[in-house]
């Protein structure tokens, strides 16, 4: 029943945006990654839309045309897809609100930027923080954009209406954390492949819709709530990024009878860890809450560390007893990091398979036999 | 040995007493008799060592490398090593002008070319690093990180008291410096600017963007200040940069030269050599040396160029190559001239001309960094490309993209697509790795570069 109210709303929300797009919203795309501030976007009564589409091998494909194989996939896939006219929220964007984040994402927006048919704000995104002037540069970004988007939707943006917007993404998150948290103690209320199909949603539905859908599925699963136990092993999954439709792994590992309990990933699915604390100056409060209260992504200075760190808590909180690392070909900052992480898992015993995927299909025959091995050598070892 | 270092610039007078020290580094890099002869057969095939200005380049080249090499034998105190560290070069030379205790290396620039492009033997260098984090294959990654990594981790190159890279082009490098961190100890530190600038900002450099990376540098001087024990003031920067000014001057010189001369008076192979000695973290007497060198260089290419004498045929159609030449393998560069391309400019050289720059050696540094074509999104680098073309009467472009670098091999088609929508010229795209010789593939770019070459003749004709 819930399901089918999420099915009905998104397949629904494309001809809803035409709408209100023809009624004057402006919808404003955003690249993944949690560095663009939905909330600025929504507070200027505009529509933000995440462009996350990956999985597919054709608008990576697509993309050769333009730029180059060591481009990675979902950064192939966000031009082909704008190449192809085929994804309606591809085509209607009015803005894209770029975050300079790796050089892959960086490029999909240069590459844009150059075709020229599109209004873009390239938000750059300091890859430290450590030094006060880069957290000034971010909030300063931050005013500019609030002034462009302001200009760009002639609506005024408000204290009020973001404070509104924070409350409105905090509950959001927070729904997201408590549903992802019941999956520290029982097993299968809801699979990894449901909680990213789940997080994928909140990035495209109405958010006011969003947050009354997450409370029910909440509500819901809480009252199933139960501690079980199973054989699945339990898995971590990380890796740089999952694309809306990019569930190929995810769809092995539940068929290999593992169950993924928790995922770190950079892109491409909402951070929900933490809450953006709205204090009385809202750009720093977005600003330090986008930036620096929140685990780094590769990409960032610093960041391997504070990355493992936080992993290894999961794996205790999640009672993990396997890594599946999940990387794109050629994202060569998390492919650096796999050999610290393999490394430093293999000292604490805790066992890590390393995935990567260019979206063909070709690989599928490999990576189900793959999977299937790890997990029994997870079953070996819960044994 | 000794007519290797005769090959480089060394006098007799100098080989009599650096010989241990360089026979000592060159153990150390494992470099055999072969390779010696090697070397040697390398460096006249490859380099017009006949002229003296080549000569001094080289011989400041390796004794830098030399000196890196033995610099914790030779107890010196603290060594700092910047790598893919615009602006670190600026410091190096204010910290070596200051003290003899302290050894700054900058990049793998030496390395790269006495091991790579001299002696042949980087391969071994970039399988160290791919046995670490940098794995061979389709990730691509940069081969010019392999030569930080591998040098490190063999032991070659000291372990330094500070590890500093940049984030101006990339985040691969700094991902590299943080594992080092992680797994080796190394202190490091990073020098960072946001690359959002917009193509509406352009020609003009970003005052955002020139004053974060300022603020940045500045911060790494404080770093660098902690670690050395001495103040590095704006003075001495300004000094160093004064005197880079001049040898900036005598390189556009060499350009001007290289770029209006038919035919061209010399191999495209010695770019990189200049690059590197654009970057050494040398002090204000090396940069003077350096600037000697460059001028000798010049004057015998003047020479040259009035005898009419060339190393391609005078009417050799006229290419511009993206990025620098191979970085440790001179080959591709040669085997052009061989086939009869002049290879007259590469895009690093493209800029943005500014009247106003700032008195502040930091400001200084973050506004120059905003006007080279390879720091530029396609929006700004395609348009300067396209004019250098037009300015320097190009038949054809060579646009090589180096895998390594997604900021700059991302635009190698969008290139392509440009030059042939707006000038109407032959443009040979070649997949391509700076830094890694084993993508050499000669009979496959001999034939390449001939059907490049006919159609840039067939082109003119028409």
């Amino acid at each position: 029943m819930q399901e089918e109210r999420l099915a009905i709303h998104l397949r629904e929300r494309p001809s809803q945006l035409k709408e209100a797009k023809n009624k004057g919203v402006k919808i404003i795309g955003y690249f993944p990654g949690n560095y663009v501030p939905e909330e600025l976007i929504y507070a200027s009564g505009a529509v933000p839309l995440c462009l996350i589409n990956g999985g597919d091998s054709q608008p990576a494909e697509a993309a050769l045309s333009v730029v180059p194989q060591v481009i990675c996939p979902f950064a192939r896939a966000q031009i082909g897809e704008r190449l192809l006219k085929e994804n309606p929220y591809y085509s209607m964007i009015d803005m894209l609100v770029a975050p300079i984040t790796c050089q892959h994402l960086k490029k999909v927006a240069e590459v844009w930027e150059y075709n020229g048919d599109l209004e873009i704000f390239k938000l750059g995104i300091p890859h430290q923080h450590n030094n006060d002037f880069e957290l000034e540069y971010f909030t300063d970004r931050l005013r500019v954009l609030k002034d462009r988007l302001q200009v760009f939707t002639g609506n005024k943006i408000t204290d009020e209406k973001i404070t509104q917007a924070i409350g409105l993404y905090n509950k959001m998150r927070e729904l997201l954390k408590n549903i992802s948290s019941l999956r520290c103690t029982s097993p299968s209320l809801l699979s990894g492949l449901d909680f990213v199909k789940l997080n994928h949603a909140s990035l495209n539905a109405d958010p006011a819709f969003m947050v009354d859908f997450l409370d029910s599925v909440y509500h819901e699963l809480k009252d199933k709530q139960q501690v079980t136990k199973t054989d699945a092993p339990r898995i971590l999954l990380i890796g740089p990024n999952i694309g809306y439709g990019d569930y190929k792994i995810l769809e092995l590992v539940k068929a290999a009878g593992g169950d993924i309990v928790i995922e770190e990933i950079c892109e491409g699915i909402r951070y929900y860890w933490n809450k953006i604390k709205s204090k009385d100056d809202l750009f720093k409060s977005l600003a330090k809450g986008y930036l620096v209260d929140r685990v780094p992504c590769a990409f960032m200075r610093y960041s391997t560390r504070k990355r493992f760190d936080f992993t290894l808590k999961l794996v205790k909180d999640f009672g993990v007893s396997g890594v599946i690392w999940y990387e794109l070909l050629c994202c060569e900052t998390y492919d650096s990091e796999s050999y610290f992480f393999s490394q430093e898992m293999g000292d604490r015993n805790i066992p890590m398979l390393i995935l990567e995927s260019d979206y063909s299909t070709v690989d599928t025959g490999q990576l189900k036999t793959r999977i299937e091995a790890f997990i029994e050598i997870l079953r070996g070892v819960m044994e | 040995m000794i007519e290797l270092l005769k090959l480089c610039g060394f006098s007799e007078q100098e080989i009599e007493s650096e010989l241990p020290r360089v026979g000592k580094a060159f153990n150390k890099l494992g470099i055999t008799v072969e390779d010696i002869e090697r070397g040697k057969q390398r460096l006249t095939k490859y380099y017009d060592v006949e002229l003296k200005g080549v000569r001094k380049a080289l011989r400041l080249i390796v004794r830098e490398l030399v000196d890196a090499l033995l610099v914790r034998d030779e107890g010196m105190k603290k060594v700092i090593y910047g790598f893919m560290a615009p602006g670190f070069d600026l410091l190096s030379s204010a910290l070596v002008t200051k003290s003899r205790d302290v050894c700054s290396i900058h990049h793998s620039w030496a390395f790269q070319i006495v091991v790579g492009c001299i002696f042949g033997k980087i391969e071994p260098i970039l399988e160290e690093a791919e046995r670490k984090w940098l794995k061979a294959g389709m990730v691509a990654h940069c081969a010019n990180l392999k030569t930080l990594v591998g040098p490190i981790v063999l032991g070659l190159y000291p372990k330094p008291d500070l590890l500093v890279t940049t984030g101006f082009l990339c985040e691969t490098s700094p991902k590299t410096v943080d594992l080092f961190h992680e797994l080796y100890d190394i202190p490091v530190w990073y020098v960072d600017a946001c690359q959002d600038r917009t193509c509406g900002e352009y020609p003009e450099p970003s005052n955002r963007v020139a004053s974060s990376t300022a603020k940045s540098l500045e911060r790494l001087a404080e770093r660098i200040q902690e670690v050395v024990g001495f103040e590095i003031t704006n003075d001495m920067l300004l000094e160093v940069q004064d005197a880079k000014g001049k040898l900036n001057e005598a390189f556009g010189r060499i350009r001007g030269l290289v770029e209006s001369s038919t035919p061209l008076p010399l191999s495209p192979a010695h770019e990189n050599i200049w690059m590197c000695l654009n970057v050494l973290a040398l002090s204000i007497d090396g940069i003077t040396e350096a600037t000697e060198a460059v001028d000798t260089l010049y004057e015998e290419l003047q020479e040259r160029v009035a005898k009419g004498l060339g190393v391609v045929e005078k009417e050799a159609p006229r290419v511009l190559a993206t990025l620098p030449m191979g970085q440790t393998d001179p080959r591709l560069e040669y085997l052009a001239c061989e086939v009869g391309i002049a290879i007259v400019a590469t895009d690093r050289n493209l800029e943005v001309s500014i009247k106003e720059t700032s008195e502040d050696p930091y400001m200084k540094f973050g506004i120059g960094m905003q006007l080279g074509a390879m720091h530029m999104p396609p929006a700004m680098r395609i348009p300067l490309l396209i004019e250098g073309c037009k300015k320097l009467n190009i038949d054809g472009v060579l646009d090589r993209f180096h895998v390594g670098c997604r900021a700059v091999a991302g635009d190698a088609l969008l290139i392509e697509n440009a030059i042939n929508k707006e000038l109407g010229i032959p443009v040979l795209l070649l997949e391509w790795e700076n830094f890694d010789p084993r993508v050499y593939k000669h009979e496959e770019y001999k034939r390449r570069l001939e059907i490049f070459k006919t159609m840039m003749i067939v082109n003119r004709q028409s």
